[in-house]
């Protein structure tokens, strides 16, 4: 599990590739700590490259969105696989981020 | 048969009547001519009475004269003071006189001084027979008592003298003292009198009475145009019964008593006779028999015309009450025949079922029981089963409506159950034939709820296909009703496809399968049994057969006295073979570390790349993995110490189950609330997804704490 945080000037964007299990989650609690800080403008999770996600991982997800409604800004979850878009919608994140 | 009954009643009751009445006719006859006869008898004889009262005044006012007649003979001058005093001091006396015997005086040659009352003065006039005209010597009155020397009493004649009257003259011989006859002394009397006193005995409106003379004259008569103008003897010449007229004429002059039959004038007529003294005078009643039997005649046709009623009367009610019997007999007949037939077919239908348990005595690994109690009519329930292949093929159902024609489509589906199952392994094929062939023909659109079971004995393996019937219940750990996919009932329509079910049937899982005559049975209150109810009576470890003896029971104790209103119909499968189902086990065991979640990655990928499931199914069997196990690693173990989580997956051909194991603090994770995931973010916890989602994933999670271990087992449908 890798995650990048890009800055630019008007959005934060982290890329998440490979597995985000129990496991990950813990590992990449440190850099969503980073996100969570950026909260307060636009933030896009590109899940291009990010194959798996379990609850852990989307309670990371959570806790930034929680973030984000706290300080103003904005999530956005970028290009999800039919495979985590249906782990999304039966937990019903489809309606908590907005998907591009 | 009853027809010749009420014949046989009717001609004995027209022969009993007929009987009494001719009896009865015959004695009111004989009674009543008895009584005519009586009858007669005391009239003629009053009559009789009554003419001799008149007789006798009239011989006692002649005979008491004879002696001062033999006195005056002396003085002829004398002689009229006779018939004077006669006539004057006889009422019943119309006329007298004394007539000397010619030449017996020498001064009156002929001497007969006549006395006679006057009708209108009633004063006594006298006049003399002795005239020219009048040869009174000759007369009969004169001749006759000299001729016999005694009193005479005349033939009836008319007085030509005195009127148009009917008379008579009773004569007597007076002598001298020579003993010769000098005089005849004479009294006349009226017969007018004698024709009242005959028409006042005319007892029937039809009879007559006359009074004969001796010599056969015809006296007076009822019959005006008979007096004095006829004989009997005439009469009888006229007569078609010549003989019997004959006969009671010669009875008649000879003075006898009788009564005699005749016939006259085409009608038989009862003649009653009795002589008067001395006058030789005959007096008779002529009775008509129609007179005489016109009252016991009218009765008689009285009589008849009743019991020609009557028996109408009964011939109609009889025959009213033939057609009615007939009528009703026919119908039970028909009834009986019908519920004859209706057992019979029940028995037909029952003898297609089997209904000998256990239905399989050699096989350990099959404990199976199966009941029908039939509502009154015949129903339409079955259920069927039989092993072939070491496959057990069962199946239940339930035909839509009632009596003969649900009894025959349960038969034609039972049949089609036992051809389609005969080289067809798959319920659905099995179904959807069975739907194609009953859709073909079926103008009276009845259908079938059907459950149709296939299990694989040695695989334990259960593939089925629910007809729209009630779902069956699962009993493997827990009791729950078998998911089954909402096909349509058996014959509503062709070409449908039926939808095929799978589940693991393990060792001591069973199946119970009912129809709605268990789950709609209603009590007094109209409350139903209900599945809540089945679920309840179906725990507690039992064989087959006193499963269904519990529910019987149950539902008769629930239901009371209210009346069955459905066939009941129950099946129930135990499996009990120990076999291990064609799988494949792998076995993954796990510290309880967290970092080791990320085998189950790999663990997955192998079972997926095995049984070639898709990229998506293999992600969530791992979500689900991960959460449950995550789950056991965090919490099962208190921090620090070191467990061990292991985890089972049992592959088989339709299914997937996970079993996973772990010694720590008894923890159901099941038992913990659903996740909300209708909150917004800011309501979300950010706990209580995991779980949530293992429910979400696979089709069956269950939790035991078994042997100081937790055993959580989800199950995925493949």
């Amino acid at each position: 599990m890798t995650i990048n945080i890009e800055k630019t000037n008007d959005m934060t964007i982290a890329h998440l590739a490979g597995r985000l299990d129990t496991p990950a989650s813990t590992e990449v609690a440190p850099s969503f700590e980073q996100l969570n800080d950026a909260a307060n403008g636009m933030v896009v999770l590109d899940c291009t490259e990010l194959v798996y996600i379990s609850s852990s991982g989307l309670r990371l997800f959570l806790a930034l969105r929680k973030a984000s409604a706290a300080k103003g800004g904005k999530v956005i979850v970028r290009n999800i696989s039919n495979s985590i878009r249906q782990v999304f919608m039966m937990t019903g994140f489809l309606n908590l981020f907005e998907i591009e | 048969m009853k027809l010749k009954a009420g014949l046989l009643l009717v001609i004995v009751a027209v022969l009993t009547l007929e009987a009494t009445f001719i009896i009865q006719y015959h004695y009111s006859q004989r009674e009543i001519k008895k009584e005519a006869s009586l009858r007669a008898a005391s009239e003629l004889k009053s009559a009789e009475n009554k003419i001799m009262d008149v007789v006798n005044q009239a011989e006692a006012a002649v005979r008491n004269s004879i002696w001062v007649a033999e006195w005056c003979l002396e003085t002829p001058d004398s002689l009229k003071r006779i018939p004077q005093r006669i006539v004057s001091e006889n009422p019943v006396v119309v006329g007298s006189t004394m007539a000397l015997v010619p030449g017996y005086s020498e001064k009156y040659p002929l001497y007969a001084p006549y006395a006679m009352r006057d009708d209108e003065t009633g004063k006594i006039k006298m006049l003399s027979l002795a005239t020219e005209e009048y040869d009174y010597p000759s007369s009969e009155w004169f001749t006759k008592p000299i001729e016999m020397d005694e009193g005479y009493w005349s033939e009836p004649y008319f007085d030509e003298n005195g009127g148009d009257i009917l008379m008579t003259t009773f004569s007597m011989p007076v002598k001298d003292r020579n003993g010769k006859i000098a005089a005849i002394v004479t009294a006349d009397i009226s017969l007018e009198w004698l024709a009242e006193l005959i028409e006042r005995m005319k007892v029937y409106p039809n009879a007559f009475n006359m009074v004969v003379s001796r010599n056969g004259n015809i006296m007076v008569c009822t019959v005006e145009n008979l007096t004095m103008k006829a004989t009997i003897d005439q009469i009888a010449l006229e007569s078609d019964d010549y003989k019997a007229l004959d006969r009671v004429n010669k009875a008649m002059l000879a003075g006898q008593y009788g009564e005699m039959p005749v016939k006259y004038q085409g009608e038989i007529n009862h003649v009653y006779f009795a002589p008067v003294e001395r006058t030789g005078w005959s007096l008779s009643i002529v009775l008509p028999e129609k007179d005489l039997y016109s009252g016991v005649r009218r009765m008689a046709m009285n009589v008849q015309l009743l019991q020609l009623l009557g028996l109408s009367m009964i011939i109609i009610i009889l025959r009213v009450v033939a057609k009615n019997r007939a009528k009703y007999q026919r119908i039970n007949e028909q009834k009986e025949r019908i519920e004859n037939e209706l057992h019979i077919a029940r028995e037909i239908q029952m003898s297609m079922i089997p209904k000998t348990f256990p239905p399989f005595p050699e096989r350990k690994d099959l404990d199976l029981a199966a009941s029908i109690i039939p509502a009154k009519e015949v129903g339409g329930d079955l259920y069927d089963f039989f092993i072939r292949d070491e496959k057990l093929f069962f199946c239940i159902g339930d035909v839509s409506g009632k009596g003969i024609p649900a009894s025959l489509v349960m038969a034609v589906t039972r049949s089609l159950f036992r051809a389609m199952s005969a080289h067809e392994d798959s319920p659905a094929k099995i179904v959807t034939s069975m739907n194609n062939t009953m859709s073909e023909a079926n103008e009276r659109s009845m259908f079938v709820t059907f459950f149709c079971g296939v299990l694989d004995l040695s695989a334990g393996q259960l593939r089925y296909c629910n007809a729209g019937h009630n779902p069956p219940m699962i009993l493997t750990d827990a009791i729950r009703v078998l998911p089954v996919e909402p096909n349509l009932p058996i014959g509503i329509m062709k070409g449908v496809d039926f939808i095929e079910q799978e589940t693991p049937f393990l060792y001591d899982d069973a199946l119970f399968l009912y129809t709605d005559g268990l789950s709609e049975a209603e009590n007094a209150t109209k409350e139903q049994f209900g599945e809540d109810r089945i679920e309840k009576a179906l725990h507690g470890r039992k064989r087959s057969s006193d499963h269904l003896e519990n529910i019987k029971q149950q539902v008769s104790q629930f239901v009371g006295e209210a009346p069955q209103s459905d066939d009941l119909t129950m099946l129930f499968i135990h499996y009990l073979a120990h076999v291990v189902p064609a799988q494949q086990e792998r076995h993954l065991e796990l510290h309880n570390d967290i970092k080791q979640i990320s085998l189950l990655a790999e663990f997955i990928e192998k079972i997926a790349e095995e049984k070639k499931l898709d990229e998506t199914l293999a992600m969530n069997l791992n979500l689900a993995l991960e959460e449950a196990v995550t789950n056991v690693i965090l919490y099962a173990y208190p921090k620090g110490t070191d467990g061990l989580v292991d985890i089972d997956a049992i592959v088989m051909e339709h299914s997937l189950e996970f079993i996973i194991t772990d010694s720590g603090v008894p923890f159901d994770p099941t038992a913990a609330p659903e996740a909300d995931i209708t909150l917004s973010a800011d309501e979300r916890p950010i706990g209580g997804l995991g779980i949530f989602m293992v429910r979400k994933l696979m089709d069956e999670v269950h939790y035991q704490r078994l042997d100081n271990k937790n055993v959580l087992k989800m199950t995925k449908n493949i």
